[in-house]
């Protein structure tokens, strides 16, 4: 039996047939949750698995043709699709030569492609004479479907391609990394401090972003218009900011940051969030949190963060026996890259296509809604982009509604249930993990160690150790809670949390590995971090205290 | 230890490389490190000179090589003049204080185990290796037939490519004075080699075992495909296992050994055991830290003991790595081993 997914062909869900040919598949909460809506299913989510076949085939990953998806409930569920052995032996020889330079001079590799988007994504908006956020209501319909067919079948692809071909290139070599670490030192590198002290010390794009907020909240205090912030709730800010000279002048240096930053949602793997160009309130709330530090906490803790790795980079490499320090060495120096490359990444890939993404469809959205076709603009986000593209033209003539009706029904019901971890054989995992490096970016299992008495044990950690009071924050609207100096309890983080770091004392989170956002931006910020404890925000409730030791990659839980 | 010529290895150490032949002076150095090795005892390369001289032979071949020796650049030469020396050295009878000597040694190797005939092999040591194989015979029984074999192991030092080598690179033709071996056979029922560092990658930080069933030489020959294991040295797990085809193995018969095809029923399962290959490992990572340098160690599992004593070791020397790869492509060949060959 075929298991509906919002109608899309080929992501129903085959319990018997697809259990049988893949053994298992395995939910990916990282991605899934909340489960998407069909418009970004059919258009993001399908492009990032292209991406990741088209990665498996230009590099020819000798095990693996790519994952394969389906969908149960809403949410999404991932396997590999294998090769033969045949086939395996056939790919070796090609996968070395073309792995080769990532392993040589990843940075150039990445820079080559970065620019490539860039020029893409500007392209895109200039040819259409396109700057601000509103200009796009200057397009006539013919002109905003031939945006959305670009979005959708190229803009979106060559930014799935370059994606994943730059994330199966860093999964290998992180993988490798971690796994000659571990035969070297005997310790998971994940959890191992040494390894964190040996990754951190990078700065990522993000990071940049977050620190033109701080310094623009900076001005504004020295420009004294700190009480207009504080007394005024987030969306009504730049508003009274334009009553005063001081205000626009402001507001004006806060525009350009939006133009060139502010392209991103809230939620990166779907465009059912505003971005911060559209609604700048965002990244008001965002300054707000981080206006009364005198240092950018980032930066405060940068210096110390880079001597202790050239030290501990010392050490570990007078550890490595002289025949295997060369190839350790270069192998350190990528997998450093490939860590810095997955915080990196984020801005010029999901981040930007998708924001561009909610740009177009978010505009369908509003003349469907307006000429009659749909009741919201946001329930275009329960069409297929076949649907969006068949109605634009003559825009008006056809009723959306009984297909996004039956839909957000669905969605709404999923939105409540608890996804199944897997489907089919739960001890097939490791296997179908280890012929694909990279399907631990969305699943990843928490290292028990019971001699540690903990109550949650994490897949990956960085480093330090922290006592505090536990925030459990389920999603990114929900953030403003968040008090200076709580340890962040999660299912996880992105890119759009970024803010965090520099209010948190430590965070737990419930995905994640040795390469996630969590961990990364942890030890960059030099805050105590466990990931990967799958049950964190089950377990820990809002006020619990409890010490994070990052050192261990545990959590305990100390009272209720 | 001037005018002897005959040592039982528990004499011998690795500084005797030069007096009786690497695979002597090695198997001296494991027996005196403790490590099992077969009973037996070695003939340096003075016994070599000394039957030479005493037999007349010497003369002989110089005369052969003066008479015969111009024209070594054509294959038929070669192989005629190899004929005439072999036959020149093998026919002369063992001096008689020689024969008695190895003689009583020969049956020192029976009394313990308690066989009149004892099996032996008598294996080639060379002080410097050169290409061209010298002979090296199994399952010899008797003390005739002992001799018989001792002096084919010297005759094989003129075999056809060990003359046109030394030809080719000025060496002296008429001498390459080698040491014998003369071991117990051990009753192998599994044999072959590890390499304390993987040869393919030259990664140290895993071994490699070839094993197959019967005696050792279906591996060292390489014409079978052996059942390989990869070990990690550091805990001595297996990594991974590859059945090989092991069509074809080598067994004793009444005298010497026998090549067969394997019954089907061993040729499709491995051949060791996790804990076999452990055991075979860590006598590998032992030799490597006493030599310093990684080894390739021929071994046998003698079928008429149990583990940790049936691991026999018959051979060490330093293992021939890949060569010394670029950083780059140690790198790739890990991805290889660790990401794709499962």
């Amino acid at each position: 039996m075929l298991h509906d997914a919002y109608d899309l062909s080929f992501y129903e869900f085959d319990e018997e047939k697809d259990v049988k040919e893949y053994g298992v598949l395995l939910c990916d909460v990282v991605h899934g949750r909340p489960p998407m809506k069909p418009a970004y299913m059919g258009i993001g989510w399908y492009w990032y698995y292209h991406g990741v076949r088209h990665g498996a085939a230009t590099l020819c990953l000798p095990t693996t043709h790519g994952w394969d998806s389906r969908f149960v409930k809403g949410y999404p569920y991932i396997t590999a699709i294998r090769t033969t052995p045949e086939e395996a032996a056939a790919r070796e020889p090609v996968f070395r030569e073309r792995i080769r330079p990532f392993l040589e001079k990843f940075d150039e590799v990445w820079d080559g492609y970065k620019n490539d988007l860039l020029e893409m994504y500007k392209t895109a908006k200039e040819s259409r004479g396109l700057k601000e956020w509103q200009d796009i209501r200057k397009l006539d319909n013919n002109e905003l479907l031939s945006f959305f067919l670009d979005f959708a079948f190229v803009l979106n692809r060559k930014e799935g391609e370059v994606h994943f071909i730059m994330l199966m290139a860093s999964y290998y070599i992180s993988g490798l990394f971690q796994e000659m670490w571990r035969e070297l030192f005997g310790n998971e590198a994940s959890i191992d401090p040494d390894f964190h002290r040996v990754m951190a010390g990078f700065e990522a794009q993000d990071t940049r972003v977050v620190r033109d907020l701080w310094r623009l909240g900076r001005k504004a205090m020295e420009m004294g218009l700190e009480n207009v912030f504080k007394e005024t709730a987030d969306d009504e800010v730049i508003e009274r900011l334009k009553s005063s000279d001081a205000g626009r002048q402001w507001t004006d240096e806060y525009h350009d940051f939006l133009l060139e930053s502010g392209w991103r949602c809230d939620r990166m793997h779907a465009y059912d969030t505003p971005a911060w160009i559209e609604k700048p309130g965002l990244g008001i709330g965002r300054i707000k949190m981080l206006m009364s530090r005198e240092v950018f906490p980032f930066d405060a803790e940068h210096e110390r963060v880079a001597r202790q790795r050239t030290q501990t980079e010392k050490e570990v490499l007078s550890r490595v026996p002289e025949d295997r320090r060369g190839a350790f060495e270069l192998l350190m120096r990528a997998a450093q890259k490939s860590g810095y490359w997955s915080e990196d990444h984020t801005f010029y890939c999901d981040l930007y296509i998708g924001s561009l993404g909610r740009w177009i469809i978010t505009e369908f959205g509003r003349r469907f809604a307006e000429a009659g076709c749909i009741d919201q603009p946001e329930d275009v986000h329960y069409l297929h982009p076949n649907e969006i593209r068949k109605a634009a033209i003559p825009m008006g003539r056809i009723n959306l509604r009984p297909y996004v009706e039956r839909r957000k029904k669905l969605h709404e019901e999923n939105l409540e249930i608890e996804p199944e971890p897997f489907f089919g054989d739960i001890a097939k995992a490791q296997e179908v993990l280890r012929s694909d490096p990279t399907l631990v970016v969305s699943t990843q299992l928490p290292i028990v160690r019971e001699e540690l008495k903990a109550d949650l044990y994490g897949a990956a950690a960085a480093p330090g150790v922290v006592v505090g009071t536990a925030r459990v924050i389920m999603n990114e609207s929900l953030l403003p809670e968040l008090q200076s100096g709580e340890i962040l309890v999660a299912p996880g983080t992105s890119a759009s949390w970024a803010v965090v770091f520099s209010i948190v004392s430590g965070l737990v989170t419930d995905g994640g590995g040795a390469l996630s956002h969590p961990v990364i931006m942890a030890r960059e910020f030099g805050l105590p971090c466990v990931s990967g404890c799958v049950e964190g925000t089950r377990k820990i409730k809002t006020g619990d205290r409890i010490r994070v030791d990052g050192d261990q990659g545990v959590v305990y839980i100390l009272s209720k | 230890m001037s005018g002897r010529w005959l040592y039982p290895f528990e004499e011998l150490g690795k500084e005797h490389n030069d007096m009786v032949g690497k695979k002597c002076a090695n198997l001296g150095e494991m027996a005196k490190i403790g490590l099992p090795v077969p009973q037996g005892f070695a003939l340096s390369l003075d016994a070599y000179r000394k039957f030479m001289g005493i037999t007349g032979a010497a003369e002989e071949v110089v005369a052969c090589i003066e008479c015969r020796g111009n024209s070594l650049d054509c294959i038929a030469e070669v192989n005629d003049l190899s004929r005439a020396i072999r036959e020149t050295v093998e026919s002369r009878p063992m001096p008689r204080e020689m024969d008695e000597t190895i003689g009583s040694h020969y049956t020192k190797i029976g009394t313990c185990c308690g066989v009149a005939d004892p099996p032996v092999s008598a294996r080639s040591a060379g002080a410097v290796s050169y290409p061209g194989q010298y002979e090296t015979h199994l399952n010899v029984k008797g003390k005739d037939d002992l001799i018989e074999k001792i002096k084919k192991v010297w005759g094989s030092t003129f075999n056809p490519t060990s003359l046109s080598f030394r030809h080719k690179k000025g060496l002296p033709l008429e001498s390459d004075p080698i040491g014998v071996a003369v071991l117990r056979m051990v009753n192998a029922r599994v044999a072959g080699i590890v390499f304390t560092a993987d040869p393919n990658t030259g990664d140290t930080s895993r071994m490699m075992v070839e094993a197959n069933w019967g005696l050792g030489e279906s591996v060292v020959g390489g014409e079978s495909m052996p059942d390989t294991y990869i070990v990690e040295k550091k805990t001595l797990k297996v990594l991974e296992k590859r059945l090989g085809t092991k069509s074809r193995i080598v067994v004793p018969s009444e005298k010497g050994t026998v090549e067969e095809e394997t019954p089907e029923e061993m040729s499709s399962r491995l051949c060791l055991s996790d804990e076999e290959v452990a055991e075979i490992a860590k006598v590998g990572v032992r030799l490597e830290e006493h030599f310093g340098l990684p080894q390739d160690v021929e071994w046998a599992i003698d079928g008429d003991l149990s583990l940790p004593d049936a691991v026999v070791l018959l051979q060490t020397r330093p293992e021939v790595l890949a060569k010394k790869k670029e950083p780059v492509d140690q790198l790739l060949d890990m991805m290889m081993s660790r990401f794709v060959r499962l």
